[in-house]
């Protein structure tokens, strides 16, 4: 969920033409590509923080809809009650479900649309102050 | 079965983090078999939640190793398992108490079942072999529910 929300990130905010390689063990990392999500490895998990959170600073990003979004992310993953997010459980369902069913590639492809629906519903709900119809 | 066992040193002071990491570990309902010691069983999910975990204990100045590992006794198998399921079973209990209690208060107010509820779903996030009571709490709250909806 973090992982694919973070593809999706890197994709649409900061490198439109990145290229994702999936790999079982930090050790197979090529050495021009940058991991993220991945233990012991700067763009990751940090202070509690998840990937996403981490990447938002990384890129330094402050679009405060995509902050919204990582609060959602937040939950999905690490489910600490650090923010109230209940659109968390469901997300991490799909998420989980659609990994079930789907490869690598497939994943980022159908989970692309599924954070630009995410962004654009908080985008909507935080320029209404409510949730948006 | 196959289990996983996160080895893990921290440093006394400062206790915050040890304090955070204990809490995460607890959530997940791992078993403590001893100090510094705790173990789960081996599923995909909860490695990637302990491996998150020991970073953590790393990024605390600490030191933790995650291991997968097979009891060499049936026996000390059954009692570990039995242990964890006591656990979540106190756990259940201590919800049907607080349900069955709302519910002699009177008026069954919303957001009693909803906290209900959530505490239902985090006890059955960590209910790695569910207990009889299991199901007696999900009933229990479900009942408060139709009650609520009733007034």
């Amino acid at each position: 969920m973090d992982r694919a929300a973070c593809a999706w990130l890197i994709r649409r905010f900061a490198d439109a033409d990145a290229v994702f390689v999936f790999v079982d063990d930090p050790d197979e990392v090529p050495a021009d590509a940058t991991p993220f999500d991945m233990r012991g490895v700067e763009l990751s998990h940090h202070e509690g923080d998840c990937t996403f959170e981490t990447a938002l600073r990384w890129f330094g990003l402050d679009d405060p809809v995509l902050w919204d979004v990582a609060r959602i992310v937040h939950e999905a993953d690490l489910d600490d009650e650090r923010f109230d997010a209940p659109e968390a459980p469901g997300l991490d369902v799909l998420c989980r479900g659609l990994s079930m069913v789907l490869d690598d590639p497939g994943m980022l492809a159908v989970t692309g649309p599924l954070f630009d629906g995410l962004y654009e519903y908080r985008r909507r709900a935080l320029l209404l102050g409510r949730e948006p119809s | 079965m196959e289990w996983l066992l996160l080895a893990y040193r921290m440093p006394r002071e400062p206790s915050t983090p040890r304090i955070t990491v204990w809490r995460k570990l607890a959530r997940l309902g791992v078993a403590k078999l001893g100090d510094g010691l705790v173990a789960l069983p081996a599923d995909a999910r909860s490695q990637e939640r302990l491996e998150w975990i020991a970073d953590e204990v790393t990024d605390a100045a600490g030191e933790a190793t995650l291991w997968k590992g097979r009891l060499t006794s049936a026996a000390a198998e059954r009692v570990l398992v039995r242990r964890m399921a006591a656990v979540v079973g106190a756990e259940y209990r201590a919800l049907i108490t607080a349900a069955a209690e709302a519910r002699q208060r009177g008026p069954v107010k919303r957001q009693t079942v909803a906290r209900l509820r959530r505490e239902l779903r985090r006890i059955s996030q960590r209910d790695y072999f569910p207990p009889p009571e299991r199901d007696q709490a999900r009933k229990a709250v479900d009942a408060l529910m139709s009650e609520m909806v009733l007034r």
